[in-house]
């Protein structure tokens, strides 16, 4: 990798797959992981995870619980910082700078790195209030300019039409599908380049699922998105690309280590994947 | 781990072995319609027209229970493969059992066709060779053998030399019945050469199945 000479923006053509090796083509890298490992205390609970990802496109991780997968996805925006007796070990370079530097303000990581989580979380506060909040907290105080980030965040997150007349009725009056939506439009508002989304839809019925889908596709043109999801035929239907993790049981101590099986593209990882571990993952035969 | 799905595994060994079983019926009347050629019994003919319709129904609910799984169990990579698969082979064995009743559809005219040796003995030749490939295909697929089903696919057109010498062999024939003996020999002679033909394309479709290699979807005999 060329990092050291292009530190901001790495124009990188490939991303390798683990499980080959084999190289697949690419477009401009945004994260750049590299040997990447989270201990909590002491525990090696995910290890050695090396992957790159794509800018602009919708990157799924899967796998059965407890293969680490979340725990990866939450060292993107350093959450594992607020977990006690977390160590991250590695590179996880954002444009070549990496997040774990001590110069690094994690405050701002987490402006740029937006997260949707698995159980709709909305404040308990009215719709406007909900989506103005991260804007507030960045120092914006004229109303005419916070409405219309609101605006622009809550069309970006397909909502608008259901919540316009609504706007200052509390976040927790809407539907499960419309208050994830609104999380959504919660994190857009910041202005991120990626957001991370930790199962945004198990809480959902199909159809606000569909809804959240046909949004990730919609964003993408302006978003990076990293997602973690149980239901393997969402990753099929969402994601350019895929990485399966799994556990590894130690012989030794009996404890279960998370690891990168194999990260290719979606199409491949669905129709002939390489490791015969997410063979069997994706069509259902253990986990 | 422990393994799951063990219905759904059941289920498409199962499927498996049905294919295996249908490809055993239509092995059954490519028997009967060699020994039409070489006998002319029309209580033959008539028994394989109608162990067609078996095969036929056969095709009707493996196709039925293809779609049934694609519904249910949304199969995907070697699962999806397999299914797919199946639904092309199950296309396979239909129009070979086909081909094979177009044989014994010449019925009494069988005399006409026994009557020059020559070309007889060419379309006896024909029906040994089309008959044993489809059985290597049979093997080919009930064991599920990467090796054979290769063979197969690479095997393209064996009946090519036959079938030209067929051909040439009819426009020398001489004699009041010659036209309509050569075009009852023409059309069983092309029978045969498309059953060897889609007995190499079930070779095509189980190597594909068994590498996913999109390279190998295409079946190359035409």
């Amino acid at each position: 990798m060329d990092d050291e000479e292009n530190p901001v923006h790495i124009e990188a053509a490939t991303a390798a797959n683990p499980a080959t090796g084999e190289e697949v083509a690419a477009g401009p890298i945004i994260f750049d992981v590299e040997d990447l490992s989270v201990l909590y205390s002491g525990f090696r609970a995910v290890k050695d995870v090396g992957l790159q990802v794509v800018r602009n496109e919708i990157t799924a991780f899967i796998g059965p619980s407890g293969c680490g997968k979340t725990t990866v996805l939450r060292c993107f925006n350093r959450m594992n910082d607020l977990v006690e007796g977390a160590v991250v070990e590695g590179a996880l370079r954002f444009h070549g700078v990496d997040l774990y530097d001590k110069e690094v303000n994690p405050v701002e990581v987490r402006r740029r790195i937006g997260m949707v989580f698995q159980k709709p979380n909305p404040f308990p506060k009215s719709i406007f209030e909900n989506v103005a909040y991260g804007p507030k907290l960045a120092g914006i105080k004229k109303k005419a300019e916070l409405e219309e980030i609101v605006e622009k965040a809550l069309r970006g997150a397909a909502i608008w039409d259901e919540v316009k007349d609504r706007l200052h009725k509390s976040g927790l009056g809407l539907s499960g599908g419309q208050q994830q939506r609104l999380c959504i439009a919660r994190a857009l508002a910041v202005n991120p380049e990626v957001i991370l989304m930790d199962e945004p839809c198990s809480a959902l019925d199909p159809i606000a699922t569909g809804r959240i889908e046909d949004l990730m596709e919609e964003i993408k043109q302006d978003y990076t998105i990293i997602i973690v999801t149980h239901n393997m035929q969402q990753a099929a239907r969402v994601s350019d690309r895929c990485a399966f993790f799994t556990t590894e049981v130690s012989e030794v101590s009996d404890t279960r280590t998370g690891v990168l099986v194999e990260y290719d593209l979606t199409e491949k990882m669905f129709s002939n994947p390489s490791d015969v571990r997410t063979e069997n993952y994706v069509t259902g035969r253990f986990g | 781990m422990a393994m799951v799905r063990q219905s759904f595994s059941a289920e498409l060994e199962q499927l498996r072995l049905q294919v295996e079983v249908m490809a055993v019926r239509v092995d059954e009347n490519l028997e009967r319609m060699r020994e039409f050629l070489a006998t002319g019994d029309l209580e033959i003919a008539a028994r394989t027209v109608a162990a067609d319709d078996d095969i036929d129904a056969m095709n009707v609910s493996l196709t039925e229970r293809c779609h049934d799984l694609l519904a249910r169990e949304a199969p995907v990579a070697s699962d999806l493969r397999f299914v797919m698969s199946v639904l092309r082979v199950l296309g396979e064995l239909e129009r070979v059992g086909d081909l094979a009743l177009r044989v014994v559809k010449v019925g009494s005219d069988w005399s006409l066709v026994r009557s020059y040796p020559t070309t007889y003995d060419i379309l006896v030749s024909m029906a040994d060779t089309s008959v044993e490939q489809f059985r290597r295909a049979l093997h080919a697929w009930s064991s599920q053998d990467l090796e054979l089903a290769e063979e197969l696919a690479r095997s393209g057109a064996v009946l090519d030399l036959a079938n030209s010498a067929l051909v040439r062999a009819l426009l020398e024939l001489e004699g009041p019945s010659a036209i309509p003996a050569a075009l009852h020999s023409l059309v069983i002679g092309k029978a045969l050469d498309r059953i060897a033909d889609h007995s190499a394309i079930i070779g095509s479709r189980l190597r594909y199945l068994l590498t996913g290699d999109p390279g190998h979807l295409a079946a190359e005999i035409r």
